[in-house]
């Protein structure tokens, strides 16, 4: 009989049965997927260390040994500090009265209560540090970095048993993460959810493959969604597949279901790759909000954190009044092919099958059936 | 910075006034996401290693290439987001490159 194609060095390096990572910042989505026999990191970075370690607790509680990763990121660059007072003091009249004037279009109230875009931490690298002592003291099986290097790290989460994998989105990245000693690359493409970097899934993913060779496995990511993008993926030397959109509209998830609506009837041209939200350049959901920022008079936006501070209000507002047509997520271009609202189990199976059909027409002798 | 991530400053000779780039990046404060910010311009030298095992951050100022808007002239880069013209990157505590 012939090898299991999806039985990749993924799966025997975390003793997982299928090579599908959902990064969800959902506990009942990692759960879920994690119990179904393929694999979840849990995105931790916008939690407290005391929320992490409680995280940490309820997950182990529900997967009886299996192994499970926590996301944080890391910052690698940090301008010169200020309160957010003195920031918000600095941005530009003409963009104060751009938002105000969309508030009033769209009758948009003031937030119920805190902003939390004006509260979360500003001094980076302490907040990431009080967190990796959690993740480090919980002896966490997998620690995944979406940003920055987590090569300073490594000896101590080595120490621990801890495999340390980094994201990527240019070669140079990943030749670094090598040198480091990472135990996984994930390979993202700008296909993907929230920032991502020039270079497609299809070039990223072979370009990476090609510099980590034997030595680890890379872990495609941005715009896989279905079984087909992972048996691709497979083929373009990924021994895993990153996921993060599929899991948005998912049974188990605790996005509102107005979005979780809206997520299942984009398209991948109803994404967008924009600076409004954050002065970040990220793939969002398109929105009122992009709308708005892309008619010709609409002045530039302004570079992080400036465009958060701008927006943060209206932000609020619309999540504390649920304005479904401000409301956003980040989103892949693999959104597309999320039709239904599945139970996280049922989409690691359809894309198991879906995967395992792919391979099956590839090497069979009957005729392949074509779409439609 | 608080008494349990203590911050040492320091300053590395070998690295002052070499052209680097940095892929640089945050997470975006109130929401789930990161996202990345590349700079290109010149190392001081200057560094500061954050907490135990320390985490080197290196100032680059004089910069020629920064996000669009970016109000300041000066940037603190982690020191493995930094490419020097050979890509290799400046020394840090936690590599072999270290001094």
């Amino acid at each position: 009989m012939s090898r299991d194609p999806l039985h990749t060095k993924l799966c025997d390096s975390l003793g997982i049965e299928f090579p599908i990572v959902a990064f969800t910042h959902c506990k009942d989505v990692a759960v879920a997927v994690i119990n179904a026999g393929a694999f979840a990191v849990y995105g931790a970075a916008p939690h407290s260390p005391d929320e992490i370690a409680a995280d940490i607790k309820w997950i182990r509680e529900r997967i009886g040994g299996k192994p499970f990763g926590m996301d944080l990121l890391l910052p690698a660059a940090a301008p010169p500090g200020g309160t957010i007072d003195e920031l918000r003091a600095q941005i530009p009249k003409t963009h104060v009265d751009f938002v105000d004037d969309m508030k009033k279009r769209y009758d948009i109230p003031p937030p119920k209560g805190r902003v939390e875009h004006f509260e979360l931490g500003w001094v980076a690298q302490d907040r990431a540090r009080a967190q990796l002592d959690v993740v480090l003291e919980e002896r966490v099986p997998v620690l995944a970095f979406g940003l920055g290097s987590p090569a300073f790290l490594i000896e101590a989460a080595h120490e621990r048993g801890i495999q340390v994998w980094g994201l990527v989105g240019k070669p140079r990245q990943a030749k670094r993460e090598l040198e480091a000693g990472v135990d996984a690359i994930i390979a993202q493409g700008s296909d993907a959810a929230g920032h991502t970097g020039s270079i497609g899934t299809f070039s990223i993913v072979p370009a990476v493959a090609a510099i980590a060779g034997d030595k680890v496995p890379v872990i495609a990511a941005g715009g896989i969604t279905t079984g087909q993008h992972l048996a691709a993926a497979l083929c373009l030397g990924a021994a895993g597949v990153w996921t993060g959109t599929v899991w948005l509209p998912s049974r188990e998830s605790d996005v509102d279901i107005i979005l979780k609506e809206k997520l299942i009837a984009a398209t991948a041209e109803d994404t967008v790759h924009s600076k409004c939200m954050s002065g970040f350049s990220m793939r969002i959901l398109k929105c009122k909000w992009t709308e708005e920022w892309e008619r010709p008079d609409a002045p530039p936006t302004l570079p992080a954190p400036y465009q958060l501070l701008l927006g943060g209000e209206l932000h609020q507002a619309v999540k504390d009044y649920r304005i479904e047509p401000f409301m956003t997520d980040a989103a892949g271009q693999g959104v597309g092919f999320v039709t239904s609202m599945k139970p996280a189990r049922e989409i690691v199976f359809d894309m198991v099958d879906e995967a395992r059909e792919v391979f099956e027409n590839l090497t069979s002798d009957e005729p392949v059936a074509t779409p439609g | 910075m608080t008494d349990r991530h203590p911050v040492r400053a320091g300053f590395e000779r070998a690295v002052a006034g070499k052209v680097a780039e940095c892929d640089g990046g945050d997470a975006v404060p109130g929401t789930n996401l990161g996202g990345r910010q590349e700079f290109t311009g010149t190392l001081t030298g200057d560094y500061v290693d954050h907490g135990d095992p320390p985490w080197r951050w290196y100032l680059m100022r004089d910069l020629t290439r920064k996000p669009d808007g970016y109000a300041h002239e000066e940037v603190w880069c982690e020191s493995d987001a930094l490419y020097l013209a050979d890509g290799s990157a400046p020394p840090a505590p936690h590599s072999k490159r270290a001094p």
